[in-house]
């Protein structure tokens, strides 16, 4: 399976300059990159110093809308000339527009199935201005989605702003779940940005942020976390999950959860959605820590505080009989 | 599922739907009124197994058989269903 990473961020938020270290690494300098630019005329891509045949420009439009069937026919495309031997690289590293919201670009590498067959979606980065940030995410519902389903929150020119608290309060309550890393001049440990978010580490870290259930509100979204003591019966899952895509899907912008079941309470299953796409349930081996609490995070804009809890509850007096 | 715990769950549920409507607790279970519509859920009876709920208005008797039909059953009377529903879509593994 060869990885994918997304790199997004707001317009001029440094996501090429990260792309520049990124690819300078020699762990990453055999990426094949995905540069998508908004306008007739691209440059980014000619900034990238990577050879000819891994660097794909998609321009004339916007990732997450005109150009996903593109991005799906690259993808494809680009894996057939991998097996071939035409060109070699280990990974794939998208950079989006600044202008688009990761979260149709998630869909289709996740629901594409010819995509799904030789690509796994790793980790979400975005780059946030530490400068400029706060004010870009007041004033362009964009920037504010790209903070909201990142897995990785990357602060970009932090040179410039010695104080960034406000702004990363602000990134906090936007996605309480998603670490915030620093960079000056786009220098940072690739690894940090591009590990598995799904491994135990990461999700333990997207859950670290409930301290209390119920619900956080900033800028329309609300941070809504569950934490249950009792495991759960195993068919609760399912059915919570399909009346979650099914009721609340438009307005759920990211969901991640670890689920104690009752049939195997010694092995958690994992959560992981976007909107109403879901990951299949990933079974870990062992806890990531010593809580053994069922936790769930979901992110999301006009969501009643108590719904998702509330339904929970309904269907898991109705399993119990 | 006592009388309040099912209010508040389809409370939340109107709210989230976009509806303006109210849920009370009535003699026969729920009674949902949305404008000059008027709906009633009430608990099967144990030998109606497996159907677990009724949602009746004026003209029909819906069954229902879990809490998730309920709730798709009373959004489509209310006709808040959005143009597309969102049926939960499960990625490929990987």
């Amino acid at each position: 399976m060869i990885p994918v990473s997304v790199i997004t961020g707001f317009l001029g938020s440094g996501k090429t300059t990260l792309l520049r270290s990124v690819l300078r690494d020699p762990a990453y300098a055999g990426s094949a990159v995905i540069v998508n630019e908004w306008g007739d005329i691209g440059l980014d891509h000619e900034l990238l110093e990577t050879s000819e045949e891994n660097l794909l420009g998609l321009a004339n439009g916007c990732l997450c809308c005109a150009t996903r069937g593109d991005l799906a026919r690259t993808l494809i495309d680009l894996a057939a000339r991998r097996r071939s031997g035409a060109v070699t690289y280990h990974r794939v590293l998208i950079e989006t527009s600044g202008l688009a919201d990761p979260a149709p670009i998630l869909h289709t590498l996740l629901m594409d199935s010819s995509i799904a067959e030789d690509h796994r979606v790793e980790a979400v980065v975005t780059v946030v201005d530490a400068l400029l940030g706060a004010e870009t995410i007041a004033r362009h519902p964009e920037a504010a989605q790209q903070a909201m389903l990142a897995d990785r929150l990357l602060l970009s020119k932090t040179d410039l702003a010695p104080d960034t608290s406000a702004l990363e309060a602000r990134l906090a309550a936007l996605n309480p779940g998603a670490p915030i890393l620093r960079a000056v001049q786009g220098a940072i440990q690739p690894d940090a940005l591009f590990a598995s978010a799904a491994r135990p580490a990461a999700l333990q870290h997207w859950l670290g942020a409930i301290a209390t259930p119920g619900a956080r509100h900033s800028l329309g979204v609300e941070t809504i976390s569950i934490l249950r003591e009792d495991p759960l019966p195993a068919v609760v899952l399912p059915l919570f999950l399909e009346a979650l895509a099914e009721h609340a899907g438009e307005k759920l912008l990211r969901m991640k959860g670890i689920i104690r079941v009752a049939e195997a309470p010694e092995r958690p299953a994992v959560l992981h959605g976007v909107r109403h796409v879901l990951h299949p349930i990933q079974w870990l081996e062992d806890w990531p820590s010593a809580d053994r609490r069922s936790r769930l995070v979901l992110i999301g804009q006009g969501i009643p505080q108590w719904w998702p809890a509330r339904l929970l509850e309904a269907l898991e007096e109705e399993a119990r009989g | 599922m006592n009388p309040p715990a099912l209010r508040a769950l389809l409370a939340d549920s109107l709210t989230l739907w976009g509806v303006a409507g109210r849920v009370d607790i009535a003699d026969s279970g729920l009674k949902i009124t949305v404008g000059d519509q008027v709906l009633h859920v009430a608990q099967a009876a144990p030998e109606e197994a497996p159907m677990r709920w009724w949602l009746i208005s004026e003209t029909r008797r819906r069954p229902a058989a879990s809490m998730l039909g309920l709730l798709r059953s009373l959004r489509y009377a209310l006709n808040a269903t959005s143009a597309e529903p969102a049926r939960a879509r499960v990625a490929a593994p990987s």
